[in-house]
């Protein structure tokens, strides 16, 4: 367990000093350093640093799926070689071909490993901070980059008398309010389950292009509509109140990064792409170029790619013309 | 999850096999771990990898073929390479010094290695029915 422990241990100590930065800075405005919703406004930014730090990411991961529109000739070919062959190591070949000729076009659709796995051990992290920290007061310890007071504080802190560190299945400390941690968890976990239903919805209804609709991974994703409430059902009556603020805060980020994506950057050939330039038209501005990712924000910074950006989106443009 | 006995364990003495089972056991618990990961949280993400074999099966190849340090090591090495800013593409396993008995191979080494094993079938097709 040692080793373990050691490898935790920069990941516990980053995220607590987060934590401990937004306390600071809010306890600095005048927020009670006490309460439960200082606590909980730091967890939230917490998200927020991390996922600022994601957005170039996400962004590199939406215009490499734009950049699939071109290799739909080829992949078409590559179906076609492989129709009707079930068998999985068939199913593998066509795979591994698939992998090849995305890297001959130099364009990805998937998000990577890493991103993912890096996103791991932070969660763990505040897991960890979050569920240890009672022991850790009656220890006399301290939690990461967090003072023995801080931890002290933290554990004495709740909002709507529901203490942080209290899950609904494993108890709440002595003076929490036990029917505040229930209706809190499940509050979030409704919260959680709507916000992923209402994110995929959107992308499925309005940000997807009719040859995505009738891909294989569409099947997946739809699988995941059902998978994903599970999780959160049986983490959510598991974590610590901290962990699912965290946790709901996340989900709602993705649902707002979502909109966002579906208002100003739809998938070309998509409905809310069609949208968006009717829009336009209606206010009387030009049609953009759809790839062209965070537009109006740094147009100067961008001014560079935005040339390979408009002669990407070339060929989609004709597609519409024709519609 | 019952083969991962796989390792060749020669049939000599009592000791050797002891010895055997040791020298494999931290390989056979990292392939488990390996497996239990690819059935229990690899379907929650869908496909994220941008490498065929995905990390996951690289790393399950890599410490079934080359053991558990240089394994793991090559599968460090992989996921390190599988950021968003690496096109991904086709990268297999090396070949490594590990010999398997004919109609042994480790399913996750012919699942990886597509074309090599599906050509050895077709030959076998080829032979059999001439």
């Amino acid at each position: 367990m040692d080793f373990f422990e050691t490898i935790m241990f920069p990941f516990k100590w980053l995220v607590s000093i987060i934590m401990v930065g937004f306390h600071e800075g809010l306890s600095f405005i005048g927020l009670p350093e006490a309460s439960g919703w200082t606590w909980t406004l730091s967890i939230i930014g917490l998200v927020l640093v991390i996922r600022a730090a994601l957005i170039p990411v996400f962004v590199k991961q939406i215009k490499a799926q734009r950049g699939m529109q071109l290799l739909q000739p080829d992949l078409k070919k590559l179906q076609d070689k492989y129709k009707g062959k079930t068998d999985q190591l068939s199913r593998q070949a066509m795979a591994q071909e698939q992998m090849a000729m995305y890297k001959k076009h130099g364009t990805n659709p998937f998000s990577a490993c890493l991103p993912m796995l890096i996103q791991m051990p932070f969660f763990f992290a505040l897991f960890q901070v979050l569920s240890g920290i009672t022991a850790a007061r009656n220890q006399g310890k301290t939690m990461g980059a967090m003072s023995h007071e801080q931890v002290v504080q933290f554990d004495d802190s709740s909002i709507f008398g529901a203490p942080l560190s209290a899950t609904l299945l494993h108890g709440t400390p002595p003076g929490g309010n036990v029917v505040a941690v229930w209706t809190l968890s499940i509050v979030m976990i409704l919260a959680m389950t709507a916000s992923q239903f209402i994110t995929q919805k959107q992308i499925m209804a309005k940000n997807m292009s009719e040859e995505a609709m009738a891909s294989p991974f569409m099947r997946q994703q739809k699988m995941m509509l059902y998978i994903l409430p599970l999780v959160f059902g049986i983490g959510g009556i598991n974590f610590p109140i901290g962990v699912l603020i965290y946790w709901t805060t996340t989900n709602l980020w993705t649902m707002g990064q979502q909109f966002f994506v579906i208002r100003r950057m739809p998938t070309p050939g998509s409905p809310a792409a069609k949208a968006l330039a009717e829009r336009r038209a209606a206010k009387g501005l030009p049609a953009i170029p759809l790839l062209g990712a965070k537009k109006a924000d740094d147009e100067a910074a961008t001014a560079v790619v935005a040339e390979t950006k408009v002669q990407r989106t070339q060929p989609q443009r004709k597609n519409r013309k024709k519609k | 999850m019952h083969d991962v006995s796989t390792a060749v364990v020669p049939s000599v003495g009592m000791p050797k096999i002891i010895g055997g089972f040791l020298w494999d056991l931290p390989r056979n618990i990292l392939i488990l771990l390996l497996k239990t990961y690819r059935k229990v949280v690899s379907p929650l993400y869908g496909q994220v990898c941008r490498f065929f074999p995905s990390c996951s099966a690289y790393a399950l190849e890599a410490v079934t073929v080359h053991g558990a340090v240089k394994g793991s090591w090559l599968a460090a090495t992989r996921l390190a390479k599988c950021h968003p800013w690496n096109s991904g593409g086709v990268d297999h396993v090396p070949a490594g010094h590990r010999r398997w008995p004919e109609g042994k191979t480790p399913t996750i080494v012919v699942l990886n290695n597509p074309d090599l094993f599906l050509a050895a079938q077709t030959d076998e097709e080829g032979r059999s029915a001439a």
